[in-house]
């Protein structure tokens, strides 16, 4: 398994143990906010998940993010810098 | 003095905002590693849910009862300014919230004929909320060196630009029941 890949799949472990959703559930193309019941339960995931990996964004960085693909594509982007 | 029906939609409203920031720190102050900031989130937190039971007993010394409101202002406040998603951010939309309720329920406070009971609750709550400013205003001048004191200055006035605009929606779609509030300004 390529580090990318792993990297991947424990982001999405970890967004699953978060907000309390099963793997199943978090297809690249589900939207994030169908995910959660409230709003700042994402936001305490991608939080907790930024300290854990050691990454910083911002709410621009975030402007075009509403899957969890491309959440997870946000987090190994700057996990890059 | 304000109906009863238009005094227990307004408490609710207070009540549900306040259950609403003690769910947000709360989970907040969970997801942080140990810091000063988790400490005094998790404080921070421990009031807010005081806040609300204090709003749910004045309720009840009123004979009134808590209505079940589906958004708090932090809702509204989400929708229009964004999802914070990093800790300055956090902090920086707490910051500009915690201020207008202050500044809410300072006004209130100076309405003629203010029941005792609703005076006295405000009056505590007012007493922690000057902390809640005091420690996200430090916790931000903390950050400077990692975000930047420009990047959380226009993260600020970014927030207050969008608080406003909650705020005179807010006002504008129940302004009969807010109304003898502002009578109290003039």
């Amino acid at each position: 398994m390529n580090i990318e890949l792993n990297s991947r799949t424990h982001i999405k472990d970890r967004m699953s143990e978060t907000l309390n959703q099963s793997r199943d559930a978090l297809a690249d193309d589900a939207e994030l906010t169908s995910l959660v019941n409230s709003s700042f339960v994402l936001v305490e995931m991608i939080i907790d998940l930024q300290e854990e990996l050691g990454v910083r964004f911002t709410q621009a960085d975030m402007q075009d993010v509403s899957t969890v693909g491309a959440l997870v594509d946000l987090f190994l982007e700057h996990g890059r810098r | 003095m304000a109906t009863d029906e238009n005094l227990c939609w307004l408490l609710s409203f207070y009540r549900t905002s306040e259950i609403g920031g003690a769910l947000f720190f709360g989970q907040l102050a969970r997801a942080l590693r140990p810091s000063a900031i988790q400490r005094d989130m998790t404080r921070h937190f421990a009031d807010e849910a005081q806040h609300a039971r204090y709003w749910t007993e004045c309720l009840e010394r009123l004979h009134l009862q808590p209505l079940k409101l589906g958004q708090s202002y932090q809702d509204q406040y989400v929708a229009a300014a964004g999802l914070p998603v990093n800790l300055m951010e956090v902090l920086a939309i707490t910051q500009v919230f915690e201020k207008r309720v202050v500044s809410q329920y300072a006004l209130h406070s100076r309405i003629a004929d203010l029941e005792p009971e609703v005076k006295e609750t405000l009056q505590r709550i007012m007493n922690d909320e000057r902390w809640h400013i005091e420690w996200v205003r430090d916790a931000l001048k903390t950050m400077e060196a990692d975000y930047g004191e420009g990047a959380i200055r226009e993260t600020l006035t970014r927030f207050t630009e969008a608080d406003r605009a909650v705020y005179r929606k807010i006002a504008e779609e129940h302004d009969e029941r807010i109304d003898h509030l502002m009578l109290a300004q003039r």
